[in-house]
C-alpha cells in the first residue's frame, strides 16, 4: 500500500516542517511510553525522554534546513527535467516538419542577417566613439560668404590669428589643411601621400599624444622652421614595418629632407580618412594675405562655453574683422561640432537603410507568423490532446515559446553567417567617402543587437500559437478528430491582417526604392557639361625644391612651364592619344575660388560680390573635355607667359555678372591683374551632378602656373589602357614624380554618385525582398482559403456555378487584400517619404509617377500570387469533393 | 550524559545508521533502540542527533524515506537503504575494519619501538 500512495504524496508539495515535527514527536512519545512501562510517572517519563533526545530545537532546526534544501533541489530538478522534455519535443516537432522549419529559418535568417549587417555599418560608422576624448567639445570654425551664400569655406591665416587671440570660448584654436606630398626613397617608386599640414596645437586640441616619439612643438611650427613629420600609425606599419627606430630617420617628401619625430596613435584619421602623415603648418600671422582662404580651423570648447556661446563669440569676431578689413567684407563665421561635420553627410542615408531593413524584418515576421498560424491549425489536435491531459495555458505557452526560441536561434545563426558575408559585400560596395567604413565589422554590440532581435522575435512568435490554442474549442476538436475543424473566424481575420500588413510594408519599401531609382535616373541624365567618355585623368604635384615657385617672378616659373610643355608634348605623341590638357583641377573637383571685379561693374564689386571658381587650364582643355565654345574664342598656344593676359568665362558667369552685355572685350580683375575676356564656354558642374554649375573663369596655365596639376588625356580607345604609357612618359621627363588619383573620367563621374547608387541599390534589394515575402504571404493565405473551402466550392460547382465564378472568388479575395494593403501602404508611404527628401534629386518625395508605379507593381504581385490557388480552385472536381465528404 | 560511555568519532554515526537501516525499513526510534541494544548501551548517542544524520543521508540519496504505520498504529517515517547507500556502507565498513585491525595490532604489540 505504501508504495502506491507514496507516489501521490508529491502531488501536494511535501510540508517539511510538519514532517519533521511528526517524526520527532513520534520518537519522544515512544520513549515516554517505554519509561512509563518501566514504572516512571508520566511527567518523569516525559522529562527523561526529552533529556535522552538532546536539544529538540537544534535538531528540528537542522532537519528543517536539510529538508528545505532538498525540496528546492528537487523542484529545480523537476523544472529542468520538464524544460528538457519540452526542448526534446520541440526538436522532434521541428525535425518532423522540415519544410516548414527550413522556410522559417531561411526567411528569418536572411532578415536578421540583413539587419545585423546594416546595423554593423551603422554602428561602425556612426555609433562608435571618435578616438578623441571629449569629441563633443571639438568644433570646426568655418568662414562663410554672405554674397554667394556659401557657409563652409576655409579661413585666412590672419583671421585665424585674430580668432586665436580674441575668442573667449576655446582652450585653443588650431589650423590645418591637407596637401599631397610625394615620398621619394632610392630604389622605390615615388609614392604620393596625403599630408595633414597642422599647427602644433592640433594634437593637444584633439587630445591625442603620439604613440611613439613626440608631437610638434611651437618651435617646429614657425615660418621656415625645422622640417619634421609625424607618421600615421598605418603608414608607419605598412611603409616602415612598425619599426620604432624610425624616430629620427630622415625621409624625402617633395625632395626635401624631413625628420620623423613621432608616430600618431592608431585610428586617428585627421584631417581626413586617408591622412598618411602630419607636417607642421608653419604659417605666421603675415604669411599669407587676408583674402587667401587656405586653412580650416578646429578648437576645443572651454568647459564654461557651449556651442551657442562659441557661435556668438566667433560671430562677434567676424563682425569686428569685417569692419576693420576690406578683404573680410561679407564674411561671417560659424562653428560646427566635429562629429556633425564628419557624420551628418552619411547619417540620413544610413538611418533610412536601417529603417528599411527593419521593415523587411517586420515583413519576414508577418510571413512567419502566418506560417505559424497555418501550422497551429494543423496542430489543433495535438494541442487539444495535451490540454485535455491537463497541460495548462502556461505550460502550453512555454512549449510554444521553446519552439519559437529554437527556430529563432537557428535563424539567428543563419543570420550571423548572412551578416558576415553580406557585410563583406557591403563594405566592398560602399562608396569610399563613408567615414570609417573600412573598420566596420561584427563586434559585441552587433552580436547584442542580433541577440535582442532574436529574443523579441521569438517572444512574439511564441504568442501566436498560444493565442491560437486559447481559442480552441477542445471538445469540438477532439470530437471531430481535428481534421475538418475550422480555425474560427478571428483566426482567419488575423491571417488576413498579417498579409495586409505585409503588403502595406512592401508598398512603403517599393515607394521608397522607387523614389531613389527615379532620383538616381534623373541624376544620371544630368549633363555634367563635359564629355566623360575616353578621358583619362591623373594628378601630379611638382616639388618646390626642383620647381621654384616664387611669387616675385610670377608667372615666369620657367621650370614649371617648361615641364608643362614637355609632358604635354610627349603624351600627345603617344599612339591612341587624341588630345592632352593640364589643369589646376579635374572637372569634378571644386577647385578654388577668388574674389574678383569686372570692369564697368565696379560699383557692384565695391558692395562685395560672390567669389568666382578659378580654373587654370592649358589650351587643350576644352577640346579634351568637349566643353563647347559659346562666344568668342578659346584659349590657345599664343596666350603664353608674355602675351596679353586673357581669360574665358563660363555661361553662368556671363549670365550672372554681365547679363545683357556681350562679355567679349570686358576685363576681369583678380590676383591684382586685369585680364581680357576673350570667350564664353559652357557650364561644367565642378561640385558634382547634384549641384548647379558655379560661375567660373578659365585662365591660361602659362600665364598662371601652378604646381598641383591634373593631366587630362582624351584617347581614341579605352583610356585605362594608356596608364602605363602615360606614366612612362612622365617619368622620362621627371623620374621622381608620383602620378596619383589615376582613373577614367567615366569612373570618376560614376564615383561622384556612388553614395546615391549605393543607397538606391540597397533599398532596391530590401524592397524586392519585402515584395517577394508579401507575394509568398498572399499565396499562402489564398492557397489555404482554397483548401479550406474546397467542399463549399465543389458544392457550388455541383449546383451549377461555372469555373470562372469560382476563380473569381479567389481573385476577388486577392484583390480585396491587395486593395486594403495598398491603401494603408500608400498612406504610410505618403507620411513617411519625408525622411527621404534629403536623399532625392530632381523629384519630390510625393512624386506621383513613383506612387502610381508602386501601386501597379503591388497589385500585379497580388494577382500573380493568386494565379496558382485560382487554378487549383478551378481544377476542383465536384464529384471527387462530394464523394470525399 | 550519565554513566560510563564512549563518544563517537565524527562520521562513525553515519556508518552505524546505514548498518541499522540495512535490515529493512525502520523508523528513527527503532534505529535508536537497535543501537542501544546492540552495543549494550555503551555508545551514548544523543538520540536527537540521529535525525539530522538521517535527513542528510536522505538528501544524499543513500537512504529513502516513506511514511508508513508503526507497530502501534502510529504514522511514522520509515527509512530504507538505496543501492547507493549499500555501496557506501560497504566502503565505510571496510575502511573501519582496516582501521580497527591496525589499531588492534598496535595495542596488542609485544615489541617496543626501536
Amino acid at each position: 500500500m505504501a508504495e502506491t500512495w507514496r507516489r501521490y504524496l508529491r502531488f501536494w508539495r511535501a510540508n517539511v516542517e510538519q514532517d519533521v515535527d511528526d517524526e520527532v514527536r513520534f520518537h519522544v512519545e515512544m520513549r515516554e511510553r517505554e519509561y512509563i512501562a518501566a514504572g516512571l510517572s508520566p511527567d518523569a517519563a516525559h522529562a527523561e525522554a526529552l533529556r535522552r533526545f538532546g536539544n529538540v530545537e537544534d535538531v528540528r532546526e537542522s532537519c528543517y534546513r536539510i529538508g528545505h534544501q532538498r525540496e528546492r533541489r528537487m523542484r529545480l530538478g523537476d523544472f529542468l527535467g520538464s524544460v528538457r522534455s519540452d526542448v526534446v519535443f520541440a526538436f522532434r516537432q521541428l525535425a518532423r516538419n522540415r519544410g516548414f522549419t527550413a522556410v522559417v529559418v531561411l526567411t528569418l535568417g536572411l532578415a536578421i542577417g540583413a539587419n545585423s549587417a546594416i546595423f554593423s555599418v551603422f554602428d561602425g560608422v556612426l555609433l562608435r566613439a571618435l578616438p578623441y576624448p571629449g569629441a563633443d567639445h571639438l568644433l570646426l570654425v568655418w568662414e562663410g560668404d554672405r554674397f554667394s551664400g556659401t557657409t563652409r569655406e576655409d579661413a585666412s591665416v590672419p583671421d585665424w590669428y585674430d580668432i586665436r587671440e580674441q575668442n573667449h570660448s576655446f582652450t585653443a584654436v588650431g589650423a590645418f589643411e591637407e596637401a599631397p606630398l610625394t615620398l621619394t626613397e632610392s630604389g622605390a617608386e615615388p609614392e604620393r601621400l596625403t599630408a595633414g599640414t597642422v599647427s602644433h596645437d592640433v594634437a593637444g586640441i584633439l587630445g591625442i599624444s603620439p604613440r611613439i616619439g613626440r608631437a610638434f612643438t611651437a618651435a617646429d611650427d614657425t615660418p621656415g622652421g625645422a622640417r619634421v613629420a609625424m607618421l600615421s600609425e598605418q603608414l608607419w606599419r605598412t611603409r616602415f614595418g612598425g619599426d620604432p627606430s624610425v624616430i629620427g630617420r630622415v625621409v624625402h617628401l617633395d625632395d626635401e629632407p624631413y625628420t620623423v619625430v613621432g608616430v600618431l596613435p592608431a585610428g586617428v584619421a585627421f584631417p581626413s580618412e586617408h591622412t598618411d602623415l602630419w607636417v607642421p603648418l608653419q604659417q605666421g600671422p603675415t604669411s599669407t594675405p587676408r583674402y587667401n582662404h587656405t586653412v580650416k580651423l578646429i578648437g576645443r570648447l572651454r568647459p564654461d562655453a557651449t556651442v551657442a556661446s562659441a557661435q556668438a563669440d566667433v560671430g562677434a569676431i567676424a563682425q569686428r574683422l569685417e569692419a576693420a578689413y576690406g578683404a573680410n567684407k561679407g564674411r561671417g563665421m560659424t562653428v560646427e561640432p566635429l562629429p556633425d561635420a564628419l557624420f551628418s553627410p552619411v547619417r540620413p542615408a544610413l538611418l533610412v537603410l536601417l529603417g528599411a531593413v527593419g521593415l523587411v524584418l517586420l515583413v519576414a515576421c508577418a510571413n512567419v507568423a502566418n506560417l505559424l498560424l497555418a501550422r497551429a491549425t494543423v496542430r489543433q489536435r495535438e494541442v487539444a490532446v495535451r490540454a485535455a491531459l491537463g497541460a495548462g495555458t502556461g505550460r502550453l505557452a512555454r512549449q510554444f515559446f521553446i519552439e519559437s526560441l529554437l527556430l529563432t536561434i537557428a535563424s539567428a545563426t543563419v543570420g550571423l553567417f548572412v551578416a558576415t558575408f553580406g557585410l563583406r559585400v557591403l563594405v566592398a560596395a560602399a562608396p569610399a567617402d563613408i567615414p570609417r567604413v573600412g573598420d566596420v565589422g561584427i563586434n559585441t554590440t552587433v552580436l547584442g543587437f542580433t541577440l535582442g532581435i532574436t529574443v523579441i522575435v521569438s517572444l512574439g512568435f511564441g504568442l501566436v500559437p498560444t493565442f491560437a490554442a486559447l481559442s480552441l474549442n477542445l471538445q469540438h476538436v477532439l470530437r471531430t478528430s481535428g481534421r475538418s475543424a475550422s480555425p474560427g473566424r478571428h483566426h482567419r481575420r488575423l491571417r488576413d491582417a498579417l498579409v495586409v500588413a505585409e503588403l502595406a510594408l512592401a508598398v512603403v519599401l517599393v515607394v521608397g526604392a522607387g523614389l531613389l531609382v527615379r532620383s538616381f535616373w534623373t541624376l544620371r541624365r544630368v549633363d555634367p557639361g563635359f564629355t566623360a567618355d575616353n578621358v583619362l585623368h591623373a594628378s601630379l604635384q611638382l616639388p618646390p625644391a626642383r620647381y621654384p615657385q616664387s611669387y616675385d617672378n610670377f608667372p615666369r616659373w620657367t621650370e614649371v612651364t617648361s615641364f608643362y610643355d614637355r609632358v604635354t608634348q610627349r603624351v600627345r605623341e603617344l599612339p591612341g592619344v587624341r588630345s592632352v590638357a593640364l589643369a589646376s583641377a579635374s572637372p569634378l573637383e571644386p577647385g578654388f575660388t577668388n574674389g574678383f571685379t569686372i570692369e564697368g561693374r565696379e560699383a557692384e564689386s565695391a558692395k562685395g560680390q560672390a567669389e568666382i571658381s578659378t580654373r587654370l587650364v592649358s589650351p587643350g582643355y576644352f577640346a579634351t573635355l568637349g566643353v563647347p565654345l559659346l562666344r568668342g574664342r578659346l584659349l590657345s598656344d599664343r596666350d603664353g607667359t608674355d602675351a596679353p593676359l586673357v581669360a574665358v568665362i563660363n555661361a553662368e558667369a556671363a549670365k550672372r555678372y554681365l547679363d545683357g552685355d556681350d562679355p567679349i572685350g570686358h576685363r576681369i580683375r583678380f590676383w591684382g591683374q586685369w585680364r581680357e575676356i576673350v570667350g564664353v564656354v559652357g557650364n561644367e558642374r565642378f561640385h558634382g551632378l547634384t549641384e548647379n554649375a558655379p560661375a567660373a573663369v578659365y585662365t591660361p596655365l602659362q600665364q598662371t602656373p601652378t604646381t598641383a596639376v591634373t593631366l587630362l588625356v582624351r584617347t581614341s580607345g579605352d583610356p585605362s589602357l594608356l596608364v602605363g604609357a602615360v606614366r612612362r612618359e612622365l617619368w622620362s621627363v621627371d623620374g621622381n614624380l608620383a602620378l596619383f588619383d589615376v582613373g577614367t573620367m567615366r569612373a570618376a563621374l560614376a564615383e561622384s554618385v556612388a553614395r546615391q547608387r549605393f543607397t538606391m541599390l540597397l533599398l532596391g534589394v530590401f524592397a524586392a525582398a519585402a515584395t517577394v515575402l508579401a507575394l509568398l504571404g498572399v499565396y499562402g493565405v489564398l492557397s489555404y482559403t482554397v483548401a479550406q473551402r474546397r467542399g463549399e466550392m465543389g458544392i457550388r460547382m455541383a449546383l451549377g456555378a461555372r469555373r470562372r465564378e469560382i476563380v473569381g472568388l479567389v481573385l476577388r479575395r486577392a484583390a480585396a487584400l491587395a486593395a486594403v494593403g495598398l491603401l494603408i501602404g500608400l498612406a504610410a508611404a505618403l507620411a513617411g517619404s519625408r525622411v527621404l527628401a534629403h536623399l532625392l534629386f530632381g523629384i519630390g518625395a510625393l512624386d506621383p509617377v513613383t506612387y502610381v508605379a508602386a501601386s501597379i507593381a503591388i497589385i500585379a504581385v497580388a494577382l500573380a500570387a493568386s494565379w496558382l490557388p485560382a487554378r487549383r480552385a478551378a481544377g476542383i472536381e465536384p464529384a471527387t469533393v462530394l464523394h470525399g465528404e | 550524559m550519565a554513566g560510563p560511555g564512549v563518544d563517537l568519532f565524527q562520521g562513525t554515526l553515519d556508518m552505524l545508521i546505514l548498518k541499522a537501516v540495512s535490515w529493512g525499513p525502520v523508523h528513527g526510534y527503532s534505529v535508536a533502540r537497535w543501537l542501544q541494544e546492540t552495543t549494550n548501551d555503551v555508545l551514548r548517542v544523543e538520540e536527537g542527533s540521529l535525525y539530522p544524520a538521517l535527513h542528510r543521508m536522505e538528501a544524499r540519496e543513500w537512504i529513502v524515506a516513506e511514511w508508513g504505520v508503526s507497530e502501534n498504529n502510529r504514522r511514522a517515517k520509515f527509512y530504507r537503504l538505496t543501492p547507493q547507500g549499500r555501496k557506501q556502507l560497504r566502503a565505510q565498513a571496510s575502511t573501519w575494519s582496516r582501521f580497527a585491525d591496525a589499531v588492534g595490532l598496535v595495542m596488542t604489540a609485544t615489541s617496543q619501538p626501536a
